[in-house]
């Protein structure tokens, strides 16, 4: 059967002028809702004299105050579970997931309704189906089904498509090896990071997957480095597939961009369902197609928690849709999300603040000193390590505060493995003034 | 059945669009009823989350469905 190229013929085509006309009028609309039913949006808009009726163009949109994820927090921690963020009653909501937070313990969680989960597949149907995945295909799962939302959007997408849907769980890596091959996976869906251990793994195991699989396609998420040229040819000769580019956040439920199968070298942005705006990181001008900027996005999707103008602290460069071969006038991120303009740090795609780490650290009063240190193991998996020093006369703490302070902090990060390690008293840097605890010792990335 | 003859861009409707839109709109029509079993109410509820993003994708309308339970 002879298949369309785009999920959306109509509007993945649609000239520019068209598709600003379609966002400007959602983006009204979205406004409308916002301030109608959310308290947040309200106190927000008010306190920035701002009326959805103000906007005439789609340059009225900076008229829209920003929304940042530290008064998304503040929202929550003055009012549990979810803040004052919901459009409407919780008990409309069938979905529950979370992501770590910026301080502590406190994660951000969100609902979905029923349309808004099949929306979050919706969008991940863009990005599978732009790829190339379709019904003929058997798409693997490696990913382990928790509260983190991560490719539970993209297992129900493929079922829409039409694929045959694997998945992988709770198994060992030999095990999702031996699957992929005895299933004759056509694509895996998997963090960078992760593909290359799979790939590792099975080397140890005596299979070469490029020559054994019939992998062709790997949907990579959850790190930037499935747009990292050399990670990327790194993967695609180590699986003999094509490897696509897909990110997606928490905060709107699922993707907003992915890689195409033309390769171009980024992600086209899904342009009809989001504004993608990319701002100067201190004086919030936007900035000009081939400049380095933060990513601001609008989503017209979740309206249980409308996402207006949230600032990402994602670093991407625009290039304009033409710069890739497919005919789509999705404008795309070269490079796709490039770095952060903050501290924020993706460890096997968990986002991790140092700020979140230190609060924990600082409920145990035996830790003296400590280094928070993310470094890449075997040149394949990033690890994150706590160093610390205990506090003279608190030694007799060490054992037991070792397996609490790790479970805490994978509690509060999705459920990320934290490397506890006990360092000699004196041996760590201790500051007076300005500390710096967090030591980087990933290799650079090259574009 | 649909109130409208064009897309939000204001195009004409395509026939495969005025039908779509049609299963859009009664569906929604059944959701709203309170007689239904729990085997036909939950699945009408099914459908039109479906349908609803086959009609927004194809700008055909942009609403929320929460009141419908949806």
């Amino acid at each position: 059967m002879a298949y369309s190229e785009f999920w959306n013929p109509k509007n993945e085509t649609l000239p520019r002028e068209q598709l600003q006309a379609l966002q400007l009028l959602k983006l009204r609309r979205l406004c409308e809702w916002a301030y109608a039913t959310t308290p947040f949006h309200q106190r927000k808009f008010d306190a920035a004299g701002f009326k959805p009726e103000q906007l005439k163009t789609l340059d009225d949109l900076r008229r829209i105050p920003f929304m940042t994820r530290e008064e998304w927090m503040e929202s929550l921690q003055e009012k549990p579970l979810f803040g004052d963020m919901l459009a409407t009653d919780p008990r409309n909501a069938i979905r529950y997931h979370l992501t770590s937070g910026t301080t502590g313990r406190t994660p951000i969680r969100v609902l979905d309704s029923m349309k808004d989960w099949d929306w979050i597949n919706e969008m991940w149907c863009y990005g599978l189906w732009g790829f190339g995945i379709r019904p003929e295909d058997s798409v693997y799962f490696a990913f382990g089904y928790g509260s983190f939302i991560g490719f539970w959007g993209a297992h129900y997408a493929c079922e829409k498509i039409g694929a045959l849907v694997i998945p992988g769980g709770a198994q060992t890596t030999e095990a999702r090896i031996k699957q992929i091959i005895e299933m004759g996976v056509t694509t895996v869906c998997s963090t960078p990071t992760y593909a290359l251990h799979m790939w590792q793994k099975a080397r140890e195991m005596g299979i070469d997957l490029a020559k054994e699989s019939k992998v062709n396609k790997v949907i990579l998420s959850g790190e930037p480095a499935g747009s990292i040229p050399a990670v990327k040819q790194q993967l695609e000769e180590a699986w003999g597939a094509k490897c696509g580019d897909t990110a997606g956040m928490t905060e709107v439920g699922t993707i907003m961009i992915f890689e195409c199968s033309h390769q171009p070298g980024g992600t086209h942005i899904i342009e009809d369902h989001y504004i993608e705006e990319v701002l100067h990181p201190t004086s919030d001008k936007p900035v000009g197609y081939g400049e380095l900027g933060e990513r601001v996005v609008t989503s017209f999707g979740r309206g249980f928690i409308p996402v207006l103008r949230y600032r990402t602290k994602d670093m991407v460069m625009k290039v304009p849709a033409s710069t890739c071969t497919c005919g789509r006038t999705w404008d795309i991120y070269s490079g796709g999300i490039r770095g952060r303009w903050d501290d924020m740090k993706l460890i096997r795609g968990t986002n991790v603040y140092p700020r979140a780490v230190e609060a924990i650290i600082r409920e145990y009063p035996a830790i003296d000193e400590f280094q928070i240190h993310i470094w890449r193991k075997e040149e394949l998996q990033d690890e994150i390590t706590i160093k610390l020093e205990i506090k003279p006369g608190h030694e007799g703490e060490w054992a037991e505060l070792q397996h609490k302070l790790a479970k805490d902090l994978s509690n509060a990060h999705e459920g990320l493995r934290f490397n506890i390690e006990r360092m000699d008293y004196g041996v760590l840097p201790h500051f007076e003034l300005k500390a710096r605890r967090l030591v980087d010792a990933r290799p650079a990335v090259q574009y | 059945m649909p109130t409208t003859d064009t897309d939000l861009l204001g195009n004409t409707l395509t026939e495969q669009e005025r039908a779509l839109l049609n299963v859009y709109e009664a569906l929604k029509k059944l959701a709203a009823r309170d007689d239904l079993p729990p085997c036909a109410d939950r699945n009408v509820r099914k459908a039109l989350m479906s349908m609803w993003q086959a009609t927004n994708d194809l700008d055909l309308q942009f609403e929320q469905l929460y009141d419908l339970g949806v």
